[in-house]
């Protein structure tokens, strides 16, 4: 056996070290200027941990290999943070003014319109890009703004660049407050931006909260199928926190769920970035097109919230539609910022995390109807 | 790239469709189940 066998260093190539200087960079950010701390901790970790050469973590049999297979080919990971982000969601904000969920709707364009743009660089016209329909795709949900969702949808399809869309769609809702703003003030006038909302709204029944989970997962559920897990956990998790009879469980996935698999999937994603595969040119452009695709998110969320300023004879903010994004609270905050620098009086919190949480479940929707689409067209 | 343009508009298509739905569900839901009078009460305490 010769020293170049077992000793790491001597292994060392170009894309080894740039990694494991992305992996340092990746935990300074949530240590040093706490971006997304949770996440971007484990993943620089679990980063560094796999580009370590002859460390074998992240080769076959290597524990970051295994949990791969066991939580995200399995798409188990994805689905059990849902049901802790369920549990963490009051989706009172939404029930108390339904019609967010247009909004959220319409911001989900962002996915569409950047899977569109990834597809003309790919194999759809330009063929610049080793971009096929499905790494289109699963680029575009970079734009549900949503970690989970993007996990999901890039691990069913297949996609070559499953751990740059996770690691941009996780970086990039702690980006919000920076992506958004210019937009929002480009789109909006100063006196749109100061306008006040009514601050009481309608009180929502306990039944209706309880009523709510079950009811969104069977419409969602039997016109949209593929979205059917996804929702499901999602709801399952806000059903455990609105019935009131097992406050046990709803703490559990509020706190030893959500912590033990952010760690776990933390770490296995850090684990997925391995140099040969990470460090090509497709990559960079996978973080340029997420930051379209949260642009154009906020772009068709606002252009929503203004018709729905004129349809409404000028008693809804156009801004608020820029929450149609899922960023939560993230996006709620930026509107609730920018609204209070307009008008020192205008509090808009609870209508922006109205749509905030709308947004929630319509980034759901796009992931299912995403899955269910590509197959058929490709 | 008429594929891709077919994912586009029948996915906001759908999204449109299945979020409307669940909208109309909803505003049905609140006109059927009215708030009990003592969840109205505890809400206009906290007002006060």
């Amino acid at each position: 056996m010769t020293t170049g066998e077992f000793l790491g260093f001597l292994n060392l190539n170009w894309q080894a070290v740039a990694m494991l200087v992305i992996g340092g960079v990746l935990m300074w950010l949530g240590i040093a200027k706490k971006v997304e701390p949770v996440l971007l901790v484990p993943i620089g970790f679990g980063c560094v941990l796999s580009n370590i050469p002859l460390g074998g973590a992240a080769e076959a049999g290597g524990f970051l290999a295994v949990l791969r297979e066991a939580g995200i080919h399995t798409e188990i990971f994805p689905l059990l943070i849902f049901i802790a982000i369920g549990a963490m969601i009051d989706f009172e904000p939404f029930l108390q003014r339904p019609y967010t969920i247009l909004l959220g709707a319409a911001a989900q364009f962002g996915i569409f319109g950047t899977f569109f743009l990834a597809y003309l660089l790919g194999d759809g016209w330009l063929h610049v890009l080793d971009f096929s329909l499905k790494d289109a795709a699963s680029i575009g949900i970079i734009g549900s703004a949503d970690g989970p969702t993007s996990i999901y949808v890039a691990t069913i399809l297949q996609s070559k660049y499953t751990a740059a869309i996770v690691v941009a769609a996780y970086s990039y809702m702690a980006m919000v407050p920076i992506i958004q703003p210019p937009i929002i003030k480009a789109m909006c006038s100063k006196k749109e931006r100061a306008l006040k909302m009514p601050s009481v709204a309608g009180t929502i029944s306990q039944r209706t909260k309880i009523l709510f989970p079950i009811i969104t997962v069977l419409v969602v559920g039997l016109l949209a199928p593929k979205a059917t897990p996804l929702i499901g956990c999602l709801m399952f998790g806000n059903l455990l926190r609105e019935c009131g009879v097992v406050e046990r469980l709803s703490l559990a996935a509020q706190n030893e769920l959500a912590n033990i698999v952010t760690i776990l999937l933390g770490i296995t994603v850090g684990g997925m970035m391995s140099g040969t595969e990470f460090l090509r040119p497709e990559t960079i452009l996978v973080f340029v097109l997420g930051v379209v695709a949260f642009s154009l998110d906020t772009v068709a969320g606002v252009l929503l919230g203004k018709l729905m300023y004129i349809l409404s004879g000028r008693k809804v903010n156009p801004m608020i539609g820029a929450c149609g994004i899922s960023a939560f609270p993230m996006s709620s905050r930026v509107v609730q910022k920018l609204g209070l620098e307009a008008n020192p009086y205008n509090h808009l919190l609870m209508h922006a995390a109205g749509a905030n949480v709308a947004g929630q479940i319509a980034s759901v929707v796009a992931g299912g109807v995403m899955l269910m689409l590509v197959p058929i067209f490709s | 790239m008429l594929n891709a343009l077919w994912i586009v508009l029948l996915g906001m298509a759908i999204i449109f469709a299945v979020l409307g739905i669940l909208l109309l569900v909803m505003v049905l839901l609140s006109k059927l189940i009215r708030p009990r009078k003592k969840e109205e009460k505890r809400r206009i305490d906290s007002w006060s």
